[in-house]
């Protein structure tokens, strides 16, 4: 197990030292995410991955993002996918919409990804209320494994409507050791969220 | 053979469906249509992926994917497919493709195809078949058919329903029907309008007559219905998912369907889409749906087409009903607005 996890781990060093703009976070300091005026304050250093989901996304990780991703969606207006398109035309990702309730924010996600990944194993299990970013919001947990991988990954998410733009933070990471190993400092980054 | 490697992964997939009663039903099938001399050399996957496909290796490994299982209609119909299927295994096709593969191919282009073992695109592929090879299967297949229990006549059927699903998903994302009517110089498979052709001549020739079995596979596939349409209404394929809706309803919309359609509109969403969505939610009630659900989600249906107050109430009733709703802070808390 021990060798194994020294290879995975060996592979993202060198994975992520081929992407240049990989960058540290520093900890203890209020930072803009996603390009939106969403704001967050880490109490530990992350690495913020030069490669954006999308626009509007931009995604940090402690230990490579297959471990554990965190991923900011920074205001996507309505008529825009939750990130870049894999296949427009034959594939085409579902739209925010300005007069989506807060319930239909977990389905936007989980269909979004049922498409990108090219899964039908995505669930989303629990779906509640609970402030986000100062707003009325909404806090889900959700399940799902990638077509080829077979790794059975949970994540959580807090989401909320602002101004008719959907902002949302993500978390997940492989069941096996890494969700539970990085929640609590998901769930600061996610509570210290604020405009 | 790597199609071992393959299966031994395949075998542990969570995409595998296990249920042994849905297993039995598609085996009996299978053996129906080809007989169980042959029957007993295959090993059957069935996938939880919501696109029609079934592949067959040449170790005798077949996967069955859930999208077909939703789109076909009868007993009758996915023998034709899994007999086609078959054909390419006793044609001995998959081998002739697999040592071509390999005088010509790159080495290492064909290991990291094999790592991929389920992706819908690469499956094809690699173990893609000539269009030459696709028509002898088709026609064997159809020869299984015409000796078996279930009817020849049925196997054309599946493609001109394919074609009207195709043009009918086009449509619903605003654009021309694009499935040619001529196979390109590139395509390994013939059209469906040039299967469904031929298949219908070698048919009438064999003018076998049998029951397809419509009635039996609504039964068999009663309990996984339910799973497969929630799969397919996710798609973001409108127009698609609404042929197939309406395909499974003909003149009987049941409870499930109208729910079902119900879903369909709402995740379009436009605001009239909301106004359908709210009706099929409504004669799902009437017609006695049995989840909790149909009452939150005409609520919360109604609630975002600005129906305030016939929202509530339904969200209201909702709660009072299901006191212990897993949901029940959720829609409590939309309730408080």
């Amino acid at each position: 197990m021990d060798g194994a996890r020294t290879l995975i781990l060996l592979a993202i060093v060198a994975a992520s030292s081929a992407a240049s703009g990989n960058k540290l976070i520093s900890p203890r300091t209020k930072i803009a995410v996603a390009r939106s005026p969403l704001m967050v304050n880490p109490s530990i250093e992350w690495n913020k991955l030069d490669a954006r989901p999308g626009r509007n996304a931009e995604t940090w990780t402690l230990d490579g993002d297959a471990l554990n991703d965190v991923t900011f969606y920074g205001g996507i207006p309505a008529g825009k996918t939750l990130f870049a398109e894999v296949d427009k035309r034959n594939r085409p990702l579902p739209r925010v919409s300005a007069t989506m309730l807060l319930t239909d924010i977990p389905p936007l996600f989980e269909n979004s990804y049922r498409i990108a990944l090219d899964t039908p194993l995505m669930n989303i299990d629990s779906v509640e209320p609970m402030a986000f970013a100062g707003s009325k919001g909404v806090r889900f947990t959700y399940s799902f494994t990638r077509q080829n991988e077979e790794v059975h990954r949970r994540g959580e998410g807090r989401a909320a409507m602002i101004g008719g733009k959907l902002y949302m933070i993500t978390y997940e990471a492989p069941i096996l050791h890494y969700f539970d190993k990085s929640l609590a400092a998901f769930r600061q980054l996610a509570d210290s969220a604020s405009f | 053979m790597e199609a071992d490697e393959e299966e031994r992964v395949l075998r542990d997939s969570r995409f595998v469906i296990t249920d042994l009663k849905l297993n039995a039903y598609v085996r009996n099938i299978f053996c129906r249509t080809v007989g169980d001399e042959r029957c007993k050399n295959v090993r059957i996957y069935i996938l939880r992926i919501p696109h029609l496909n079934a592949t067959m290796y040449p170790n005798g490994m077949m996967t069955i994917w859930s999208g077909l299982l939703l789109r076909v209609r009868s007993e009758a119909e996915l023998g034709a497919v899994l007999g086609h299927e078959f054909a390419h295994f006793e044609l001995r096709h998959s081998l002739k493709g697999f040592q071509a593969q390999r005088s010509t191919g790159d080495w290492l282009t064909w290991t990291a195809l094999l790592g991929v073992n389920m992706q819908s695109a690469m499956i094809g592929s690699f173990y893609s078949f000539t269009r030459d090879q696709e028509k002898q299967a088709d026609l064997l297949g159809l020869e299984y058919l015409a000796k078996s229990v279930y009817p020849s006549s049925v196997a054309a059927n599946i493609w001109d329903r394919t074609m009207a699903e195709q043009d009918a998903a086009e449509a619903g994302r605003k654009r021309k029907a694009r499935h040619s009517y001529s196979a390109g110089i590139f395509a390994s498979h013939p059209t469906d309008l040039t299967r469904s052709k031929y298949l219908r001549e070698a048919a009438a020739k064999q003018a076998d007559a049998g029951d397809p079995g419509e009635a039996a596979y609504r039964e068999g596939m009663a309990s996984w219905l339910p799973e497969f349409l929630h799969d397919q209404i996710k798609l973001n394929d409108f127009g698609g998912s609404e042929y197939l809706l309406q395909q499974l309803a003909g003149d009987n919309w049941t409870s499930e369907l109208l729910y079902t359609r119900a879903q369909l509109y709402r995740l379009r969403g436009n605001p009239r889409d909301l106004v359908s969505a709210a009706q099929f939610y409504q004669q799902a009630i009437d017609k006695g749906f049995s989840r909790a659900d149909a009452r939150r989600d005409l609520g919360l249906t109604l609630l975002r087409a600005q129906q305030i107050e016939s929202g509530r109430m339904a969200l209201q009733r909702y709660l009072d009903e299901n006191p212990e709703a897993p949901d029940k802070a959720m829609i409590a808390a939309l309730l408080a607005d």
